[in-house]
């Protein structure tokens, strides 16, 4: 069986080590665009981080490895057309056009960080650097550049305003909706981080959408939102990633915002090719709605559970649950789940309860604010988000599993956990005892 | 635009004898038909032969029958005029084309004349005559698409599914539950509730919207500048919200003008409840322009009629119809005529009088001027708001003539006393805002009809008194008239 592979990104390496896993016989070939391998999307932010000391360190995967696993990749390769009746991947490798045929084709061809609406945007001044390439010119042009402007506020954009402070550039970051953020917290939650941003010393602009970037000379780009516009030396695009997929043929079904049809078996419309990672959309559980996550732990789990599925439908994929964690001007944020804002997209009744738990027994231990988002009549839990000084990212995949569990509120309360008075107070923060630390509001609607 | 620019000429001639044969209890000659087609009496015999081959979808229903002299019609009680307008709309090729392109968003000459069958030439045609339609939205079709401003695009598809093409078959065949549930989603960030006639609406608009999202270049200059006085209009802003949240769960680049399209839709069809649209009255801007020639046509109206004040509900009702009129007014461009406009009209004003319908050309002037349209001769959208002016008004003086009761006291034999009595009764009840009843001693009555001088001055107490010169002459019927007018002003 040869198995051909459309990307080799987070999702198409994962495809390739399962069906390596799963089929030891089976000829594996992963085409990548890219002319490096496993570079981890937004490296950069590790680096200026300091968390790495060059960006090549910033890998998931080396090709070693994948020698190791006898999966063949070809770099710098373009995916020019399919043909799916024929079982046909027509592509471009330098200047020679080729075709290769596959037994089983995954597309995980990702997506990109580009904007169609913002004019100007796709000058070389703004910078996007979800990729190795595009991260060097960024480090760059970000080291000559005094001021920033962020567009979207993201987890890419609150990141980079970040860490860029804390270089001392000047930050102004943009954003669509009345808060940042929004796609994983609720409005009251985001409130001690933007107080944070504030007095760090960016500039938000909340509410506003940048009509064109302008870009005049090396050093001067003019981003022109509204009635006003902002003067900065350099632009940093964070709005949301889109695939770009021109290379399907016709049996191949897309939605109605070009991401790729499939089953819950990944199976596309088209027979033996199927899509995962940023390519296609997900469901929030089974049975719902389905949403564009991308996401990476959702690019790894499909590309597994696709791999499962080659030779015959036997794992269905579970959802995805949009769980996110990260570290913002002094705050560790996270968030799983359905958020109250969002569940008016839904039929389900909600309740909230918000929370301020301390998060161990010391006379001076930190506190969580964290919101329970749960289903009125069943209490059954559909989301969590939470913000500290502490670190409690780890928790949230706890919630994640309660959720995808479906563990009720009542059930949590008496979830097991360890207790040391240095890193637990009576009951662990994910016990949603009522009498444990201060109840800020509760929600009855 | 009207209904009958889908179809060619003789199938509007066709429809024209069925509606004539309505208006004329089911039978005409052919001399009078004749003269109200204008067509030679061969091409008649055509159009009834043509007519008589369509008639067998209905099974009986309908029948045509015509022997050269006179023209009859049957129907059952369970077909109506609709019925047969919708059988010759579901084979208009220009609706065919319309729905192509709203299918496909953009077609080829081959591709389209290979699926509706057609020659180059008379698909051309067909473009062209639609086209000189589709000027008065400002809208055109050129190289296989549709151009001009997506508000535009979207309201005249809007129009058309709503009140031309069958939009039960739209909805059933695009329908889904992600169009259901953003209907919802409206309901929850707006905290509105939607009435079932007004989800319709809603959710072709939305399915319209859906369609219209991937399309690359949209054009809103218009719209940007209109929606200038809007920016922060707190209705604006929820469905900014919405429209953001909504769209970031899709990966789809929304644009910014996509939540002003929603703006101008939702105030300008009756999509929210009277209620709800009370509400959000009481939050708005009423600086901005259609707030403000709201208040300015109802202070019209109050000046107009003498009114004191309005009835607080009436004025809330009054506001509500007004704001959809003044929306429409303010973002659009073109209409389709769904009534026979001089019809409306004729009927209008046999109903409510010559005054209504001048003074709501006065409201029309008003307010087209302070939107700078243009009237040009045949605006459709005109047209149309005038009608609603008018019966906007025509609610307003139901709601307010108060009811003047008359007595009819007629001095004569018996016999005839109650005849004439019941005739002059008769003659009367279709004068609006009266209660007429043969004069009761203990009643208490605002005018006394009687065709003698009462002999004593309190006989009728306070009411005013009218002697008949000559019973149900002109003469007297006139006057009557007139005093009623101004009783009830």
């Amino acid at each position: 069986m040869k198995v051909v592979i459309i990307g080799a990104s987070f999702a198409g390496i994962a495809a390739a080590l399962e069906v390596r896993k799963k089929h030891p016989q089976a000829t594996i070939i992963l085409l990548e665009k890219q002319t490096t391998l496993g570079y981890i999307p937004n490296g950069l932010h590790l680096y200026w981080d300091n968390k790495i000391k060059d960006l090549n360190e910033a890998r998931f995967v080396t090709t070693a490895q994948l020698d190791n696993e006898q999966i063949h990749y070809h770099l710098g390769v373009t995916v020019k057309k399919l043909n799916t009746k024929q079982k046909l991947v027509h592509y471009q490798a330098a200047e020679n056009e080729d075709i290769m045929s596959y037994d089983k084709l995954i597309i995980a061809a990702g997506s990109r960080q580009l904007s169609e609406k913002i004019t100007g945007s796709h000058h070389e001044s703004v910078l996007k650097y979800k990729r190795y390439h595009e991260a060097q010119a960024a480090l760059e042009k970000v080291a000559d550049s005094q001021h920033i402007t962020i567009i979207g506020g993201g987890q890419v954009g609150i990141e980079a305003a970040d860490l860029l402070r804390r270089q001392e550039k000047q930050v102004t970051l943009i954003e669509s909706m009345d808060y940042v953020l929004f796609k994983y917290l609720d409005q009251e939650l985001i409130l001690p981080l933007e107080e944070a941003m504030l007095k760090a010393g960016v500039t938000l602009k909340l509410r506003q959408t940048v009509s064109s970037i302008e870009t005049e000379s090396e050093q001067s780009v003019t981003v022109h939102l509204g009635n006003e516009s902002v003067i900065t030396d350099a632009v940093i695009l964070g709005v949301n990633v889109r695939p770009h997929l021109t290379f399907l043929d016709e049996q191949i079904k897309l939605h109605m915002d070009q991401t790729i049809k499939v089953d819950q078996y990944l199976r596309t419309s088209a027979e033996d090719v199927f899509a995962v990672g940023d390519c296609i959309q997900l469901m929030f559980e089974p049975g719902e709605e389905r949403e564009y996550v991308p996401l990476i732990n959702n690019a790894v789990r499909t590309g597994i559970v696709a791999a499962a599925n080659l030779l015959k439908p036997s794992i269905a994929f579970k959802g995805s649950l949009r769980t996110i964690g990260t570290h913002v001007f002094g705050h560790y944020i996270a968030s799983t789940g359905m958020t109250e804002a969002e569940s008016l997209f839904t039929n389900r009744a909600v309740k909230t309860v918000l929370q301020k738990i301390k998060v161990n027994s010391l006379p001076n231990a930190e506190t969580v604010t964290i919101k329970w988002v749960y289903e009125a009549e069943s209490k059954l839990l559909l989301g969590a988000q939470m913000i500290s000084k502490a670190n409690i990212l780890e928790k949230i995949n706890t919630l994640a599993l309660a959720i995808q569990t479906k563990q009720t509120l009542e059930e949590l309360k008496q979830k097991d956990y360890f207790f040391q008075p240095a890193y637990s107070q009576m009951l662990s923060t994910t016990n949603p005892v009522s009498w444990m630390g201060e109840r800020v509001e509760e929600d009855e609607n | 635009m009207k209904t009958e620019h889908f179809l060619e000429k003789n199938e509007i001639r066709e429809v024209t004898i069925f509606k004539q044969l309505v208006l004329n209890d089911g039978t005409l000659t052919y001399g009078e038909m004749l003269d109200y087609l204008n067509v030679s009496k061969a091409s008649l015999e055509n159009d009834l032969d043509s007519i008589t081959s369509r008639l067998p979808i209905f099974e009986g229903q309908i029948r045509l029958d015509y022997d050269g002299q006179q023209i009859s019609l049957y129907m059952s009680d369970r077909v109506s005029l609709q019925q047969i307008y919708r059988l010759y709309l579901s084979q208009s090729v220009k609706i065919d084309i319309i729905n192509f392109l709203f299918k496909h968003q953009e077609f080829s000459i081959v591709q389209l004349t290979q699926e509706l069958a057609i020659s180059d030439s008379s698909l051309f045609r067909k473009i062209k005559e639609l086209n000189t339609y589709l000027k008065e939205f400002n809208i055109k079709i050129r190289n296989g698409q549709l151009h001009g401003e997506e508000l535009q695009i979207r309201y005249f598809y809007f129009q058309f599914y709503y009140y031309i093409e069958d939009n039960l078959t739209l909805i059933r065949q695009r329908s889904d539950k992600q169009i259901t549930q953003a209907v919802q989603s409206v309901e929850n960030f707006l905290q509105v509730k939607i009435a079932p006639e007004n989800r319709t609406r809603l959710n072709i608009w939305l399915l319209i919207s859906k369609s219209r999202i991937a399309n690359k270049d949209k054009k809103y200059k218009q719209l940007r500048e209109q929606m200038a006085p809007y920016l922060k209009d707190p209705l604006y802003h929820k469905i900014q919200v919405m429209v953001l949240r909504y769209f970031s769960r899709y990966s789809v680049e929304v644009d910014e003008e996509e939540a002003m399209l929603h703006f101008a839709f939702l105030l300008a069809f009756p999509i929210l409840t009277e209620n709800d649209f009370h509400e959000y009255t009481l939050i708005r801007d009423r600086h901005a322009p259609i707030a403000s020639l709201d208040t300015y046509i109802v202070e019209t109206i109050i000046i107009h009629y003498k009114f004191r004040k309005l009835p607080y509900m009436l004025e809330r009702e009054l506001y509500y119809h007004l704001t959809h009129i003044h929306t429409r007014l303010y973002f659009f461009q073109g209409d389709i005529e769904i009534y026979e406009y001089e019809e409306m009209l004729a009927k209008e004003k046999q109903v409510i009088g010559k005054n209504v319908v001048s003074f709501a050309h006065v409201l029309l002037k008003t307010s087209s001027d302070k939107f700078m349209r243009a009237n040009i001769e045949g605006n459709s959208l005109l047209k149309m708001e005038l009608l609603k002016y008018i019966s906007l008004l025509a609610i307003i003086s139901f709601e307010m003539t108060t009811e003047i009761r008359i007595g009819i006291d007629l001095k004569m034999d018996d016999l005839y006393k109650q005849t004439l009595s019941q005739l002059l009764i008769l003659k009367m009840r279709p004068i609006n805002g009266i209660q007429v009843e043969r004069f009761k001693p203990n009643k208490v009555y605002d005018l006394v009809l009687t065709n003698e001088k009462p002999k004593e001055h309190t006989t009728y107490k306070e009411a005013r008194v009218y002697i008949l010169s000559e019973i149900l002459s002109s003469f007297d019927m006139r006057n009557i008239q007139a005093i009623i007018q101004e009783l009830s002003t």
